[in-house]
């Protein structure tokens, strides 16, 4: 080869990545060329490495030529090229063809091949081998996992793992010689030169392959743990050991108290690797409090260790536990506190959120002045995690809002990017919406925020508040004041947005009402049009307002109402997509639901929370994968179930039967009466109307081969106060078809809440027929039933939630007590508290996540469809002996709707 | 909570220079598994890999935090001069473990390199880096994390020089090799012809 080759490729060697065509050529030439020249081979195996692990590809006939002639190389006796030829037929046998055909001269390798490159030729022909051909290395094999030189015993291992799921019977047969490789502790022989450590990782790979050739067998998989438990010295052999035991505990908790002395021995390893791993194990097992408390112990030794990745290992052990247990780890609270100045960032965070899950009433505000004292110092993302943190602490403890309030008023005179804000501003509108106490205070920074605020968005967003919160505070001149500056000194989109708000404000009295005209009169000259027409539409509300005092305007400026936005989306998406008939008819706006404030306030609210929770859940993230799944379904499911709610009621007013009923009052969930896999899935659905109570039965059919006729439901309810009027029955139920049965109660009274069950009993006659034609093969039939699951009507089927901004007040005016302690045997209090929510359909104003598993108390405010209030305070107490325990005090417009709606919890 | 048993720990192993390019990228698959569970996996083309890759160095680079969580995989990296090397895992693998292997690696390749660790001797010392890695993790199994070991099984480039062992210098020596010329140059006239 000449000198002038050689400079070639040093030239390229230095600089980018070389190209495929020159290599793949160079490759052919140099290792067909003979005598091989092993420097310049190795070179040429680097570059192509180098492609390859770039992302480069060959397609298959070039890879499998080059994967040949790179075979030849195979005679070259030179070691160090030969460990690299092994590196390319590895990466080439992928994309090859045919790559069998050197499997003879690997084994050769194998057997007398040089240390140097002998383990790379083993864990080279898992790659070659497939099922048919392992038997044949088994003698090779065997020989290699019980050699005395580690490398060749891990290689011979690693390939065995990695030949499991094509030649698991014949790796059965080493079992032996894994088992001697578990213990034998194997030290790689020392030259000369340099000092070499034994990690020992051996056993690592030994005891992973055992576990898995045995891991079927319980019993056997116990006694590996007891062989190996004491023997082990690898780290990383210890941690898999450790997992083993896990998976055996999780399935049989009774043996925990057996196997704890190995995780405490574990929990005081010198590797932190295998304290976490042990950790990790011993609070996800049910086990007592002290055995809890020894591995927060070493939890809280690792927050304070020098190397970041056990901090940051143990702060996100911390912080899932914080989400189930916080009561458990209040005793890392100072360490936690320090690492809120860490480095690293994701250290800090999870330290923070953790502590704002840990922290109660009384040491919140303390907490919050610890991280107003750094919050200047940290970036502009890591300030929204922990305004968001804080936001969902102010619905959890709005008693304390003031210390959060003050410091969300402090941090937003702080410079920041829009982003940062944001998120401060919607904190802000949070706490002014759910905790009315802070509003006064709030909406004064909020109008100071907007003096020099340079985000247009947030200026408008802050004066539409201001119109809407404004007029309810104690000095609502003030705000004029804030506002009317705005129009004088701000761009067109912010000046109209003004515009709006100040005329909400003149609703309040006479003399607000006549200074407000004076200044929109001025803004009537304003230089934009839609200053200017916004302005003249207000006066003319005004002026209209004055001589008729007509309720419509007020409407108009100030709606007390909103609609159902997702149900009005979908239902103008029906609107437009269909032909030009359908625009014949306008758009029925009667058939949105509406929604008052304090209806919307508490489906926020419910939002809100548990939004939060399933961010923190994800960004714990964890088992993020599938909560996050459920999550999304279960939103999904809401918002489905919501739409298909009024996709029913829909239907009912179609019915001619219906019409005179008047509007549907409530309507319950779906609540299904049959299990998924029966012959006929039924579900129901309660109407409530203003004097009748109609069932809605939907009945699918899933038999293949039966028509069904005249299906009806025989309902009975146990109460005699409900009278049955009829029953609209289905004509014919196809094979795989829906149909929907109908049945009217008259209701005889329609201020009082009735609960009763009903049985029911679904009624057909049966027809077999064709299944593809649905036609009967003869006319007779047989008259069948098909007994469903009772159906019981709640108080809840005739409250809706509702919101109430203090509720301790809105409680004391109810007068008509009704007191009660029930005993439930439910596992845990939120699972309680969510069942109790859904039977009472009550909303849920404080205490709707349970912060502390052993004792919490909740506040429960709702209306009845006629507009009685009712408010519900209960506490809970759980006991391991006897369940939850709670208390519950209804009180409520009238006293017999309080007793009912106390019945309805037990 | 299920937690992986299998000794398959690592999901990637990437070493990125100074602008988040490529120097090495090792997405791992276990060599007897199908074709299709790699192909559900997040890593299955090269666009998405390299788009991984981007977004990761946009977020952990010059930022020496050694661990952070990203798109739900833990990540171990470490700076070094120039280059960045990364090793990633899934959620719930020991974070130590992944630490020590890439420490292990690390160390290994500076002893390796002469403890000049940065992206012109990578690239110089390609086959060595190759070697490193391959003896650090094979397909996914953590396969050494001591450094020495890493460094004592990674071979140093043949050298070039003409052994003079073979050079006979006696007078059938020279005899031979006359006689081997005379042969050649017979062919190439031959040829010629």
């Amino acid at each position: 080869m000449s000198t002038h080759t050689y400079k070639k490729f040093e030239d390229v060697e230095s600089g980018a990545i070389p190209d495929k065509m020159t290599i793949f050529q160079d490759c052919l030439r140099a290792f067909n060329a003979s005598p091989v020249d092993a420097k310049k081979s190795r070179t040429l195996i680097a570059r192509l490495l180098r492609l390859l692990y770039s992302g480069e590809t060959f397609p298959k006939t070039e890879a499998t030529t080059l994967f040949f002639s790179i075979s030849k190389l195979f005679q070259h006796k030179d070691s160090s090229l030969r460990q690299i030829v092994y590196l390319a037929i590895k990466e080439l046998s992928a994309i090859s063809d045919d790559v069998l055909m050197v499997t003879s001269s690997i084994m050769k390798d194998v057997q007398n091949g040089d240390i140097i490159y002998k383990p790379n030729a083993i864990r080279t022909l898992a790659r070659v081998l497939d099922g048919s051909t392992v038997h044949a290395t088994e003698r090779l094999m065997k020989t290699a996992i019980v050699d005395k030189h580690p490398s060749v015993s891990s290689a011979a291992l690693v390939s065995s793992y990695h030949l499991l799921p094509v030649a698991k019977d014949v790796v059965k047969r080493w079992t032996n010689e894994t088992q001697e490789a578990v213990l034998a502790l194997k030290s790689f022989p020392s030259t000369n030169e340099v000092f070499v450590n034994d990690s020992l990782i051996t056993q690592y790979h030994a005891l992973s392959l055992l576990y898995t050739l045995r891991n079927h067998d319980k019993m056997a998989l116990r006694k590996i743990i007891q062989q190996y438990s004491k023997n082990l010295r690898n780290p990383l052999a210890i941690c898999q050991l450790i997992r083993y035991v896990n998976e055996i505990l999780q399935n049989d908790s009774s043996l925990i108290s057996s196997f704890f002395p190995l995780l405490q021995d574990w929990l005081n390893d010198r590797h932190h690797s295998v304290n976490l791993e042990a950790i990790k194990v011993v609070v996800s097992l049910p086990v007592t409090n002290e055995q809890f408390a020894s591995a927060v112990l070493r939890l809280q030794f690792l927050l304070t260790a020098p190397k970041v990745v056990s901090r940051f290992a143990a702060v996100r052990i911390l912080n899932r536990l914080s989400l189930k247990n916080p009561e458990r780890i209040v005793a890392v609270n100072n360490e936690l506190e320090s690492l809120i100045n860490d480095p690293n960032r994701s250290i800090a965070t999870y330290a923070i959120t953790t502590l704002l899950k840990t922290g109660t009433s009384d040491n919140i505000e303390r907490l919050i002045s610890t991280i107003s004292k750094f919050i200047n110092d940290i970036s502009d993302e890591f300030k929204i995690i922990i305004i968001d943190a804080i936001k969902t602490l102010s619905l959890k403890f709005p008693q304390n809002y003031k210390s959060m309030l003050l410091f969300l008023v402090d941090i937003l005179k702080d410079d920041g990017g829009f982003e940062f804000k944001n998120s401060i501003v919607e904190a802000l509108f949070d706490l002014i919406y759910f905790v009315p106490e802070s509003r006064d205070l709030a909406l004064e920074n909020l109008c100071e925020f907007i003096e020099d605020c340079e985000f247009t968005e947030l200026s408008v967003r802050i004066l539409n508040l201001l119109g809407n919160e404004g007029p309810k505070t104690s000095n609502p001149t003030l705000y004029i004041r804030h506002i009317y500056n705005r129009v004088v000194l701000e761009n067109s989109i912010i000046r109209s947005a003004a515009v709006i708000s100040l005329s909400k404000f003149a609703l309040i009295d006479s003399t607000i009402n006549k200074s407000i005209k004076i200044l929109l009169q001025r803004i009537v000259n304003d230089v934009d049009d839609e200053v200017r027409d916004r302005a003249i539409i207000s006066l003319k509300f005004l002026e209209n307002y004055e001589e008729t005092k007509s309720q419509s305007i007020v409407e108009l400026t100030k709606p007390s109402y909103t609609y159902d936005l997702s149900i009005l989306e979908s239902k103008l998406q029906t609107y437009i997509s269909g032909d030009q008939s359908n625009f014949v008819t306008p758009f029925d706006i009667t058939s949105i639901p509406k929604i008052s404030e304090d209806e919307l306030k508490i489906i926020q609210l419910k939002n809100k929370t548990n939004k939060v929770e399933e961010e923190s859940k994800s960004r714990n993230a964890i088992k993020a994968d599938v909560d996050d799944k459920i999550n999304q379904t279960h939103l999904e499911d809401d918002q489905n179930a919501e739409l298909s709610k009024q996709h029913y009621i829909q239907e009912l007013n179609n019915i001619e039967e219906f019409q005179n009923y008047g509007s549907v009052l409530h309507s319950s969930s779906i609540l299904p009466l049959t299990e998924k896999e029966t012959e006929f899935i039924v579900e129901v659905v309660k109407h409530i109307f203003e004097e009748h109570i109609v069932l809605q039965y939907n009945i699918e059919n899933t038999l293949e081969d039966s028509l069904l006729e005249m299906v009806s439901v025989v309902s009975q309810p146990e109460s005699e106060e409900l009278v049955e009027e009829f029953i609209l029955s289905i004509d014919k139920l196809p094979p795989h078809g829906k149909g929907t049965v109908y049945v009217s109660f008259t209701r005889p009274e329609s201020t009082k809440l009735i609960t009763t069950d009903f049985t029911n009993t679904l009624s057909f006659t049966s027809k077999e027929c064709d299944p593809n034609t649905f036609e009967p093969f003869d006319d007779a039939g047989f008259e069948d039933e098909y007994q469903i699951e009772d159906l019981s009507l709640t108080p809840g089927d005739f409250i809706l939630p509702s919101y109430v901004g203090n509720f301790d007040l809105a409680f004391d005016e109810l007068i008509n007590e009704s007191i009660g302690t029930f005993q439930l045997s439910s596992n845990s209090i939120q699972e309680t508290i969510d069942s109790l929510i859904e039977v009472l359909s009550l909303g849920a104003i404080e205490g709707g996540q349970v912060i502390n598993e052993s004792s919490h108390s909740l506040k429960l405010f709702g209306k009845t469809i006629n507009g009685d209030r009712i408010g519900a305070f209960i506490k809970f107490v759980k006991s391991a002996k006897t369940g939850v325990t709670l208390k519950a005090i209804v009180k409520a417009d009238d006293e017999e709707l309080a007793e009912t709606v106390l019945n309805g919890i037990a | 909570m299920s937690k992986n048993l299998s000794l398959y720990a690592v999901d990637a192993f990437l070493i990125l220079d100074n602008e988040g390019k490529r120097l090495y990228a090792k997405y791992y698959k276990a060599p007897h598994k199908t074709e299709q569970e790699f192909e559900a996996s997040q890593f299955a083309t090269l666009k998405s890999q390299k788009a991984f890759e981007k977004s990761l160095f946009a977020k952990s680079y010059k930022q020496n935090a050694d661990i952070i969580l990203f798109e739900d995989h833990i990540v171990v990296y470490k700076e070094v001069s120039d280059v960045v090397i990364y090793l990633i895992s899934g959620l719930d693998e020991n974070e130590s473990i992944l630490f020590q292997t890439l420490e292990g690696f690390k160390d290994g390749l500076d002893k390796v390199l002469n403890y000049q660790l940065d992206k012109k001797t990578i690239q110089e010392n390609f086959d060595k880096v190759s070697i490193a890695a391959d003896e650090t993790i094979d397909d996914g199994i953590i396969l050494e994390t001591e450094s020495s070991v890493i460094a004592a099984r990674t071979s140093k480039a043949p050298t070039n020089e003409p052994s003079l062992k073979n050079i006979d210098l006696s007078e059938k020596g020279l005899f031979n090799a006359f006689n081997f010329a005379r042969g050649k140059l017979a062919e190439r006239i031959q040829q010629g012809l």
